[in-house]
């Protein structure tokens, strides 16, 4: 019963063959080595004689498997084995359940930053959606998705998938800015139809309607000239139009860096190339008209 | 309360007079549309008598003996086309110079390619505009030419003459941005914000349909709306409407600024205006106002949206010449030029202006490197006028 109860499926009797056997095979085939050298092929013989060093290495790791593989064999090394085995679903359990917690854990801080975002967009006055609803969305996407591209690539196509990326991320701001700043040329519009329905009123109250369409034209293309003047010399105008420049300029950048890596597999000069060539083109050009007028002079 | 007076029946029979005048319109426009319409432009002939890389110098045919003994050479901006001046025949300055007896040369910058994003102001003005003014003064066995420039031509005209007075005899600015501490011109303040870096870095030379929509919207109301309103009110006029196509042509025929030259002038001139501190450097040399001795007209629109008065009436403040002429025209940046009511006030006035100063001085100084602009400053009665055509 108690050997059952050790070893109920006869684990311990099927390893201990196991392993005299792996030891006779090691012991066998150390015994085998010797004896083919005995009985070398005379072409043969020079490469023995050449390299006495490789067979003594072979010798001893035949050795030391036949010697491991004897202690291995002891009773006590088996049922310290056997124990080890017992421990292994409750290790790879374990492990499973770590991976999973930090699985877990990394759905819960996509969770929390998402839920966050409305944290975000709280501050922003939403009575005034109309006004602030695209500057309000470059702000969430800066301060909530974009460091979902900045997350470190790894392994041999990380430089790819980071450029590819960044064309992802620097896409996603100009659109936002664009926009933006598309809003922005659209309010005088707006204000200027406010403004023109005011003065309508007010001339229809003051029974001094125009009855000529030409008038009513001019008098929105003045108000609408007027309201953009007034708009392009704003503090917000002004930043907005350098910052649509520059995400214009960085998502070209970010493009054509992306573009140029898969350029470098087709048998075309990049553009960095041609810009290279050029630049020594005209650094040449510079200093062979330097000379050339120093030698007319 | 009253009654409000609300002409509707007045108001519909005039849509309706309206709507008829549409209709008849649209058919005689579509006549004129597909008739053969005249909208060449850069007519007056010349020939290309210089070329280096894509610079050319055009030399126009004389239409008239010449009553100048010294030829001028106009430098247009790297922005647009110098074709501005020549738009159509009757209605060209190339034309009114060349019956005014000058003998007249033109720089073509030519359209940029990526090769050319690394020229800069020095390549332009010591390199190209050196070696067109040697070759002119070398045909004609002079040694000095009159210089005029237009706009960011004038720019380089004026740098040009600071770091050279030696080879220039009198100096024509027209709507010549100098002074770049002035909010009054959008461009000055949008540009003030730019990060100028980023945009060379990235696209070489600054691509001309960026510049474009910049300037469009610097009034999208009248350029991008009231122009086109206008157009289609008058398309039924084929006189109109080649005028406008005209127009069209020169203003969407935009090569790119090279990518340095914009860097430099933006830097040096919309941020750090430099020039007028006598603090910008170009090719290595500090340009000097003080050293520019030679007689000065300086000539700007007073409607100018795109280079402001402002930009341009400090100019005689800070140069070193004693004979300096401020004229400033009731018109804007382009109308100076297009328009045949201040074409017969600017071209003639120019040449005017140039033929008073055509002398030669008594004895010829040997060639070399003389005290600058000495003779036609010294001649001179120093004088300071300014005009103000109101």
């Amino acid at each position: 019963m108690n050997e059952k109860k050790e070893d109920p499926s006869g684990m311990t009797s099927m390893v201990d063959t196991w392993l005299k056997s792996l030891s006779d095979l090691f012991g066998n085939m150390t015994a085998q080595q010797n004896t083919t050298q005995g009985q070398q092929q005379p072409w043969t013989m020079a490469s023995q004689g050449a390299n006495p060093k490789a067979q003594a290495t072979m010798d001893a790791a035949f050795q030391n498997w036949q010697s491991m593989a004897n202690a291995m064999a002891a009773p006590e090394s088996i049922s310290a084995l056997l124990k080890g085995s017992g421990a292994m679903p409750e290790m790879l359990l374990k492990l499973s359940q770590n991976s999973l917690n930090g699985f877990g854990e990394m759905q819960q801080s996509i969770i929390d930053r998402l839920s966050r975002m409305g944290a975000t967009a709280e501050a922003y006055e939403f009575q005034d959606i109309d006004e602030n609803i695209f500057s309000t969305w470059t702000d969430i996407y800066e301060k909530e998705f974009q460091q979902f591209f900045q997350i470190p690539q790894l392994g041999l196509m990380r430089t790819y998938q980071e450029k590819a990326n960044q064309v992802a991320d620097k896409y996603n701001l100009l659109q936002s800015t664009l926009a933006e700043f598309l809003n922005l040329l659209g309010l005088p519009f707006n204000q200027t139809m406010q403004a023109m329905q005011e003065k309508v009123g007010e001339m229809a109250e003051e029974g001094t309607l125009p009855d000529d369409s030409k008038v009513y034209y001019n008098m929105w293309v003045k108000v609408l000239e007027g309201r953009f003047m007034t708009l392009f010399q704003t503090p917000e105008y002004v930043e907005t139009l350098a910052r649509t420049i520059n995400t214009l300029a960085d998502f070209s950048a970010a493009r054509d860096s992306a573009l140029e890596d898969l350029l470098g597999s087709l048998p075309v000069a990049k553009r960095s190339d041609m810009d290279d060539m050029a630049r020594e083109l005209y650094e040449l050009k510079k200093r062979f008209r330097i000379l050339e007028k120093k030698l007319k002079e | 309360m009253t009654q409000a007076k609300i002409p509707v029946d007045l108001i519909l029979s005039k849509l309706a007079e309206e709507a008829e005048k549409v209709q008849s319109r649209a058919g005689k426009a579509s006549e004129v549309l597909l008739e053969d319409l005249d909208t060449a432009i850069a007519q007056t002939p010349y020939e290309v008598v210089y070329q280096e890389d894509r610079v050319k110098l055009k030399h126009y045919l004389p239409r008239t003996k010449s009553r100048y003994k010294t030829p001028l050479l106009v430098t247009y901006a790297l922005i647009n086309r110098e074709t501005m001046l020549d738009l159509q025949p009757g209605r060209s300055v190339v034309e009114r110079f060349l019956d005014s007896g000058i003998d007249l040369y033109m720089i073509d910058w030519g359209y940029p390619t990526r090769k050319d994003r690394f020229l800069g102001f020095d390549d332009h003005i010591n390199g190209y505009m050196d070696n067109i003014i040697d070759f002119i003064r070398e045909r004609h066995k002079v040694e000095k030419v009159n210089l005029m420039g237009i706009c960011m031509g004038g720019t380089f005209s004026v740098i040009y003459s600071a770091l050279h007075p030696e080879k220039i005899k009198n100096l024509v600015t027209t709507v010549t941005p100098t002074n770049f501490d002035t909010k009054k011109g959008l461009l000055h303040v949008w540009m003030e914000n730019i990060d100028v870096d980023r945009v060379v870095d990235t696209f070489g030379n600054l691509p001309a349909d960026m510049m474009n929509l910049g300037f469009l919207l610097l009034n999208p109301a009248r350029l991008m709306i009231d122009k086109y309103v206008g157009f289609m009110e008058h398309n039924d006029n084929k006189q109109f409407v080649e005028n406008f196509v005209r127009m069209e042509k020169w203003i969407f025929d935009s090569p790119d600024l090279p990518g340095e030259v914009f860097r430099q002038f933006i830097k040096d001139c919309y941020q750090g205006n430099k020039l007028l501190k006598n603090q910008m450097e170009v090719g290595g040399q500090l340009v000097n106002l003080k050293k520019l001795t030679m007689p000065l007209l300086n000539i700007y629109g007073k409607f100018d949206h795109l280079v402001p008065p402002e930009a341009c009436d400090q100019l005689v403040n800070h140069v070193g010449s004693k004979d300096t002429e401020d004229i400033c025209l009731d018109t804007g940046h382009i109308g100076i030029y297009v328009s045949s009511k201040y074409q017969k006030e600017f071209a003639p006035k120019i040449a005017g202006w140039l033929k008073d100063r055509d002398h030669i001085p008594p004895k010829r100084a040997p060639r070399k490197k003389t005290a600058v602009g000495k003779t036609a400053a010294a001649a001179k009665k120093p004088r300071r006028t300014k005009i103000s055509n109101k």
